[in-house]
């Protein structure tokens, strides 16, 4: 297993309380499978992503427990040293949302998709450049030897995308955290960043994890969908038994949400209410107080339950 | 009801000028919800600056029930402003933090008249009532309320003066998945309470599918189709709105999605391609099509395409 996650729990300190952000998480990722963290804002799916990189908010952010397995090396007791020189952008690196702010418009393209590559030793001198270009061409820029020295301001929204995952992918990292790399972009350019991601995959074995709120995005390219709420994942499973078979309400609801091509004009099955405070979130299934299937047992924590090979939920109504 | 005549709007700026909008028609009909659909920087802000009034056409006109908007005088201008109202896709933005959300709805409503303290208060219970906010959210500032209590305070505020026209830029957008359902809802009430008519700015076709009665696909500037959108939906014929279908990601772990309908990216309208503007990135583009712009034909399903009719 490439990455293995058990019961992870990350805390932001804040004047009013500790908000458990993430709260006993678990999750495994292959080679060369993509797994997709699902949830809307505030479930805790960027902090997920962030903790395995140990990128918490300075002084407020802290993995209070659970542990972090890449390859059987446990990630969570190594030194900020360490795990900066071979983790960080070496082993696991991320692809951030947004390429106008993950690129830094003072430095040239060149500069930017090089720094990891110097830093992390993979390359140096005139090597350092043939690299740069290379991993330009694997993203499909057009003629990179040409663009090493332009700025982030002079390419295209789609092709910045492009430079912030040529950066990630420079030091042929394991793992890929992905966090949602197209929520910026137009649909027709959405599509052509969803099968660079498809292909970098295809070429390097890569693990990759897609955080991301939109269903589509996450049905195109994901293996498996972990569907979050709340600081907890509600239901695990392959892809087709998600969106085939959904299992717990919150997965239900969220489906019958979201309006869908080729159907007629109908009343959308709103969910009501919004999402817990995780500074003081209810005991037991935090999203009983939306569900239409709420019972009295709800107020205690649901069991997980497998309902098929790798297909787990916790609810009690399946319990 | 709105009728917008061959507007164009060009910008002058240090490297040239941008043809932001260059000669869109559309009409809008009365309880009818239009969409008008494209990619960033295809001119669709600039649309609704100028029916907003916020901006003056180069060229071409706007009316509105009939009355030509440029040419109206203060007083009408002043019926129109009441008229037309909008709502924006960020509601963290488009609320001021330091007013209480009674103030908000009551500035819209101060800005036209003179009502007593009694009846305003009760104009404003009755908006929050209408946007399902208890009475008491009057007294609280936006900073308490969650992005869809925002936006349905917002929605209040555009609601106060009672518009015939709503324009909604990207309403739902900044929502999450299960706040936008109850938002459209309550979009959908209103207009079917109110018969109010609805022009909104959208790039979820799946929720332009399922909202809007009729659509408009922008690209770079100009219309490219536009029609009910039952139609449109149904045949697209225009490839660009073709390569937009083709590239939405589906719920659905089967639905194999096509990039080849659409290569490369949008021009700069700085520079914008001769001819059809979207020849440089259409799989079927012909000669006729890199020196000739394509003229909007048909009614009502609207196409401006070389390609032979089928």
């Amino acid at each position: 297993m490439l990455l293995s996650v058990r019961d992870l729990q990350t805390h932001l300190h804040l004047k009013r309380g500790i908000l458990r952000a993430v709260d006993g998480v678990s999750l495994e990722v292959s080679e060369g499978e993509t797994l997709g963290l699902v949830g809307e804002s505030g479930s805790g799916k960027t902090l997920t992503g962030l903790s395995l990189l140990r990128l918490l908010p300075k002084g407020s952010g802290r993995i209070a427990g659970g542990s972090i397995a890449l390859d059987g090396q446990e990630l969570t007791t190594l030194s900020e040293v360490d795990l900066a020189r071979d983790v960080r952008g070496r082993r696991i690196a991320m692809i951030m949302q947004d390429p106008m702010t993950s690129l830094n418009p003072v430095f040239s393209i060149g500069d930017q998709v090089g720094n990891p590559i110097r830093n992390h030793d993979i390359a140096s001198g005139t090597q350092l450049r043939s690299a740069i270009v290379n991993v330009l061409t694997r993203v499909r820029i057009p003629s990179p030897a040409a663009r090493l020295s332009d700025y982030p301001n002079q390419f295209s929204g789609g092709q910045r995308q492009r430079v912030v995952a040529a950066m990630a992918i420079g030091c042929s990292p394991r793992l890929l955290i992905a966090d949602e790399p197209t929520t910026a972009l137009d649909v027709t350019i959405q599509v052509q960043i969803i099968s660079l991601l498809r292909q970098i995959q295809a070429d390097t074995g890569a693990g990759i994890i897609l955080i991301t709120h939109d269903l589509g995005v996450a049905a195109s390219l994901c293996h498996r969908v972990a569907v979050m709420y709340a600081g907890k994942i509600v239901e695990t499973g392959p892809v087709r038994q998600i969106y085939r078979s959904p299992a717990h309400p919150y997965t239900r609801a969220l489906l019958d949400a979201i309006p869908r091509l080729g159907t007629k004009r109908r009343r959308l099955a709103a969910i009501p209410g919004q999402p817990p405070s995780l500074i003081d979130p209810p005991a037991g299934c935090r999203f009983a107080p939306r569900c239409p299937l709420r019972m009295n047992k709800c107020i205690e924590p649901p069991p997980v339950t497998e309902l098929a090979p790798g297909h787990t939920a916790a609810c009690w109504t399946l319990a | 009801m709105l009728e917008l005549d061959g507007i164009t709007r060009h910008y002058r700026t240090r490297h040239g000028v941008v043809r932001a909008v260059e000669g869109i028609s559309l009409s809008v009909r009365p309880r009818s919800t239009m969409a008008l659909v494209g990619e960033s920087g295809c001119g669709k802000t600039t649309i609704v600056k100028m029916i907003l009034g916020l901006e003056r056409p180069d060229a071409g006109a706007i009316r509105f029930e009939g009355t030509d908007v440029g040419a109206m005088n203060s007083a009408g201008l002043r019926a129109y402003r009441r008229a037309v109202m909008a709502v924006f896709q960020d509601p963290y933005a488009s609320l001021n933090p330091r007013l209480r959300v009674g103030t908000i709805i009551a500035e819209p409503i101060l800005a036209h008249e003179r009502p007593s303290r009694v009846n305003l208060t009760k104009r404003i219970e009755e908006m929050l009532d209408i946007v399902g906010l208890p009475a008491t959210a009057a007294r609280l500032y936006p900073h308490e309320f969650s992005g869809g209590q925002r936006q349905r305070i917002a929605i209040a505020r555009a609601l106060a003066l009672q518009p015939r026209l709503m324009v909604l830029d990207e309403p739902v957008s900044a929502l999450d998945v299960s706040i936008r359902a109850q938002i459209l809802n309550l979009l959908q009430d209103i207009q079917d309470a109110f018969g109010l008519t609805y022009l909104i700015i959208a790039h979820d076709l799946a929720l332009v599918e399922h909202f809007c009665s009729d659509i408009a696909v922008i690209y770079l500037g100009r219309v490219a189709e536009a029609g009910p959108t039952a139609e449109v939906f149904a045949k697209p014929r225009h490839p660009y709105t073709q390569a937009l279908l083709a590239a939405v990601p589906l719920p659905d772990p089967d639905h194999v999605l096509s990039e080849a309908a659409a290569a490369g990216e949008i021009a700069s309208a700085l520079n914008p391609p001769v001819g059809c503007r979207f020849h440089p990135r259409c799989p079927h583009a012909m000669d006729i099509c890199r020196t000739t712009a394509p003229l909007l034909a048909g009614d009502p399903h609207r196409i401006a395409c070389h390609l032979p009719r089928t």
